[in-house]
Order: structure tokens, then sequence, then C-alpha cells
């Protein structure tokens, strides 16, 4: 076991452990920032329509694309991809197919 | 095409049934001049000549308010006033019509019409389960020590969506270089949805240890023209053959991703007329030679749908089968995205590092090669940190669409037979033309130690996905 761990830290090295320490520490910092009570941040989703899921969503991964630039059956094929590709939840899918088929 | 049709068959829809409104109308109006005072047959009682005139009193009422609707109507939604006929309809026809309030009438022709619209988009046919995607790239390298060149390729994604539960994906990819065209099929996946929470994934699908390559190595989702040392065609690899099963958990507000996969292992390089090559892995052990079986994973954590932080780690044995060693290939990454009110923009900060371990292997026992026998360990590690900022609330419409990219990207492998270790700068400008199709540019900081030489490199790109 103790094998493992200096072995596992020789591999990191300085500049790998620098970027996975301000990585945490930052994460760490944001967390706290917005750990704000009413949940309006939240990456839960009850309660979001699908305008907001989409908005906070589908920003995360590649810049998004109005909902008039598919048409409804091809939102649904595109959807499903990014449902598998992006881990959604059935209610983010559900209701970001909704938003994105009326809005297109 | 397939989006006109629709409009005019909706318009068409609408049309018709102001049509009939109008007519329904019409013939009412003309049951007002018409009908007699006196019943002007012997199958008209007294009685039932009252009632009808008390009914007709009360539709005319109703009938003023619902002229006021259709004619607001008419005005907004439909193009053209249609002629009504002018043919004499019986007085129940009229009584079904004017016995709606017209607010429900107007409610009721509006879902309709929605319902239609809906219904005709869903039944257009060829549209409805496959979408063709992809991306189209146009590049140019100088880099200093080297010939400049151009290159060109085209990806494109086949998407199909069988059922709501089975999904396939292919992506073929045709590239350009060196005078020579190269096509490669690099996803083949189908998935099927086990439950909300569980999808599995059989073929070759892309690597989901790797974030950067499952989720951003596309020329138009990637912000720089090239790609980071040590993620991409370095220490992992890019996609895996065999099986995945992944999904997601909401834990109150937050979300926690996982993915788990078995898959062939990469081979290890024995032999190899590059000395630099030796003791690396071959991702493209396709054959599965050795025959041994990788078994990985990630998991992702995302506290607020901004920030994103996953692990992944893939162990396998590799080599040949009598002289197998360990070989464990990790992952860290972090992602932020926010839009920012208060820098008036969106702001994206991404880093992974990743982490090659290969055990000791004697490569060259015999000294057949000319270098052994030689036995040593492999470990290799490097990544990135990128940051970029595009104000997008600004209200200029051209400033809003240029994007400044910053990365700096490291490569360690000093102890290994590559013998160098490597670290570069790079400073990218982007102008968005749509939210995927961009024009890239950015220059590039190189720094070798090991005596290898620094080369800085001018780079250009434009690239649409579609
Ligand atoms: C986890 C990252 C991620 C998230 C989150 C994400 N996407 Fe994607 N998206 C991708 C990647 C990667 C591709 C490119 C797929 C490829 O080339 O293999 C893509 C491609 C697309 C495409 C092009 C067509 C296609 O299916 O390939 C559309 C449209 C799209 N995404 C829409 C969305 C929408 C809408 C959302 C919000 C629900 C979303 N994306 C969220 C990663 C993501």
């Amino acid at each position: 076991m103790k094998r493992v761990v200096v072995r596992t830290c020789k591999w990191i090295g300085l500049p790998g452990a620098t970027i996975v320490i301000s990585c945490a520490a930052l994460t760490w910092l944001i967390g706290c920032a917005t750990n704000k009570p009413s949940g309006e941040v939240a990456a839960g989703t009850t309660g979001k329509s699908g305008a907001q899921l989409w908005a906070e969503n589908c920003v995360r991964c590649h810049n998004i694309r109005s909902p008039g630039s598919l048409s409804p059956a091809q939102w649904e094929v595109a959807m499903m991809h990014m449902r598998v590709r992006a881990n959604l939840t059935p209610e983010e899918h559900k209701k970001i197919l909704e938003f994105l088929k009326s809005g297109s | 095409m397939s989006r006109t049709i629709p409009i005019i068959l909706n318009q068409t829809i609408a049309c018709a049934f102001v049509a009939l409104i109008c007519l329904s109308f019409s013939s009412a109006a003309m049951a007002q001049d018409t009908a007699p005072p006196q019943p002007s047959s012997d199958y008209v009682s007294r009685a039932e000549y009252d009632k009808l005139k008390a009914e007709h009193e009360a539709m005319k009422q109703e009938l003023d308010a619902l002229k006021a609707t259709v004619q607001q109507m008419t005005a907004g939604a439909v193009p053209a006033p249609v002629e009504a006929p002018t043919a004499k309809k019986g007085v129940s026809e009229e009584k079904q019509v004017v016995t709606v309030p017209p607010e429900a009438a107007t409610e009721e022709l509006r879902q309709e019409v929605e319902t239609l619209k809906t219904q005709v988009k869903e039944t257009f046919p060829g549209t409805t389960k496959f979408l063709l995607g992809g991306y189209g790239t146009a590049g140019f390298t100088a880099r200093s020590g080297e010939d400049p060149f151009f290159d060109a390729a085209f990806n494109a994604i086949f998407l199909f969506k069988m059922t709501d539960r089975l999904f396939f994906e292919g992506e073929l990819e045709f590239e350009f270089e060196d005078n020579e065209t190269t096509t490669n099929l690099e996803i083949a996946q189908a998935s099927y949805l086990l439950n909300d929470y569980m999808t599995i994934g059989v073929g070759r699908f892309l690597n989901p240890t790797n974030f950067f390559v499952e989720r951003q190595h596309m020329n138009w989702v990637n912000k720089l023209p090239d790609k980071p040392l040590a993620v991409y065609d370095g220490l992992l690899p890019e996609s895996e053959l065999g099986g995945q099963l992944r999904g997601v958990i909401p834990i109150g507000p937050t979300k926690l991703e996982y993915a788990a996969f078995v898959a062939n292992a990469p081979g290890l390089i024995t032999e190899s007329d590059d000395f630099s090559e030796i003791g690396m892995l071959d991702f493209d052990n396709d054959a599965n030679f050795g025959g041994h079986v990788a078994v990985g994973g990630h998991v992702g954590f995302i506290p607020i749908p901004q920030l994103e932080i996953g692990y992944g780690i893939q162990r396998s044995k590799v080599g040949p089968r009598d002289r197998a060693v360990q070989n464990i290939l990790q992952s860290a990454d972090f992602n932020f995205v926010a839009d920012s009110a208060l820098l008036k923009g969106l702001i994206n900060a991404r880093a992974q590092w990743v982490w090659s371990h290969v055990g000791d292997f004697v490569y060259d026992p015999d000294g057949s090669q000319g270098f052994g026998p030689l036995e040593f360990n492999n470990n290799r590690n490097g990544g990135y940190a990128q940051l970029s900022y595009r104000p997008t609330h600004i209200d200029d419409d051209y400033l809003k669409n240029v994007e400044g990219v910053f990365r700096y990207d490291r490569f360690n492998q000093l102890h290994t037979p590559v013998g160098f270790d490597e670290q570069r700068w790079t400073i990218g400008l982007n102008y968005w033309v749509t939210p995927s199709a961009v024009l890239k540019l950015a220059y590039e900081f190189d720094d070798k130690n090991g005596g290898a030489r620094d080369q800085d490199a001018f780079l250009m790109q434009a690239a649409v996905g579609f």
C-alpha cells in the first residue's frame, strides 16, 4: 500500500500536483461562494423550467445552439445523443426537449 | 425544405379553419335575414316558433362576440381572408357553432392548430429518427523547423434513434494530410437506456475516462487549433472497443456522473524502428494482441451546474502473455463554465492531467534489436490548463463573437526513451460566426529540455459543426 502511494506521488510530479491542488482549492472556493440556501444555483433540477435547464446544461461543453437550428424531429435525435453523452437526468432530458421542440 | 412544408401546411390548416368559422358565421347571418316572422309552413307550431325566436336572440348576441374574435384572428394570424360560401344552412348547424363561447373557440382553435402542427412535423418522412451531424475542418500550421502545411478533415456522425431506449451513433473521419486521405471509424456504438439512470453501450466508443476526448476534442468545440499534449494522442486512448455502463445519480441539488467499462487492453510496443517508441502503448490494438482486458471508469461530480470535477482510471495487463506487466492510466479533470454578468461574458476554465504507468519490462531481451536487454518501467504524465473568455453580453455585434484563449500544456517524459519534457504556452483569438462555426488563430511558445529543439508555431483553423 505504502509503495503504491509513493509511486503515485512520483507519477504525479510537481506541475501535475500544482494543477490538481489548485483545482481542488478553486472547487472549494466556488462551492463556498455559491452555496446559497435559496438553491437557485444548485445543480438539482426539480422545479426548474426547460429553458432554465437548457441554459444551465447545454453550455457546459460547447456553445449553445438556438432551438430554431433543428426541427423538432431532429432535436429528438440530438437530445437522445446528448442524454447519453452528457449523462442528462430523465427530467432534464424531457424538459429540455419540450423547450427545444416548442421553440423550433 | 423540410421546414417550409409544415409551415405551408400549418397556414393551410389555419385558413381552412377560419373558412369554416366564416362559413358558419355567414350562414348564421343569412338565417337572421331570411328568418320570417311568420311560420312559413304547417310543420312549425307557434310554441316552436317562440322557442326558436328566443334562441335566435341569444345566438345574435353570441355571434357579435364571435364576429369580433374572428376579425381579430384574421387580422393577426391568417394571411388572406377567405371568401365564405353563401349556401343556406340549417338552424341546427348554426346552433352548433354559436353555442361555443368565443374565448373557448379561440383557445380550441389555437390548440387544434398546435396539435396539427406537431403532428405534421412529426410525421414528415425521413427526419423522425435520423440525424446526420459532424464537423468539417480546414487548418494551417507553420512550426519552426518544419515545412508549413495545410490540412483538412471531415467527420460525419450518423445518429439513429431507433426507439425511446435504443440509440446508435457512428462516426467516420476523413482526413486529408500529407497528400493522403485516411478514413477512420471513430465511433460505432449502440446504446440502450436500461432505466432512468443507467445506459449500456457496446461497440467502439470515445474513452469515458478522458474528458477532453469525450467532450472537447471536436474542432467546433475545442477552443484552439491544436490539442493539448499528453491528453490527446498521448497517454490515454481516444476510443475503447468493448462495453460501457454509464449514467447519472442526482444527489439532492448535486449530480454524480459515472461510467464503467471493459475493453480491449492497449498493446505494449516492444519493437520499433524508432527507439523513442519503445515502452509506449499502442492504443490501436484492435486485434487485442496479448489477449488482455482493460477495466476502467470515470466519476464526475457536479456540485453546481457550472462546475464539474472528475477522476478516471483504467487498468490492464499489457505485453506478451507470458511476460505481461501492469498498466495503469489515470486522469483528473476540472471544468468550470460560467456566464458572468460582472465580467459581461462567458468564462471557460478547464484543466486535465493524465498519468500513465507501465510496469518493469525487459525490452530486447536477446539483444537482437541492438539496444537490449534493457529493463525499465515507463512512467509519464502531462496535461493542460486553459482559460477562455468571450464578452457575450456586450452590445457590439462583432466584439461579442470574439474569444480570447490561453492554454498551458505539458508532457513529462524525460526519463523514458523519448528523453525530454515539453511545455507550451499558447495564446489564441477566435471569431464565432455561429455557435458552431469558428475561425481560430493561435501562437504557441514551445520549450523542451533534454537537448530537444524548441518549436514555436503559428496555427490557423476554420471549423464548422453541424
Ligand atoms: C458533457 C458535454 C456536453 C453537454 C453537457 C452537452 N453536449 Fe451537446 N455535444 C457534446 C459533444 C462532445 C458533441 C459532439 C459529438 C460528437 O462529435 O461526437 C455534441 C454535439 C451536439 C449537437 C450536434 C449534433 C449531435 O448530436 O452530435 C447538438 C445539437 C448538441 N450537442 C446539443 C446539446 C444540447 C441541446 C445540450 C443540452 C442538453 C448539450 N448539447 C449538452 C457534448 C455535450
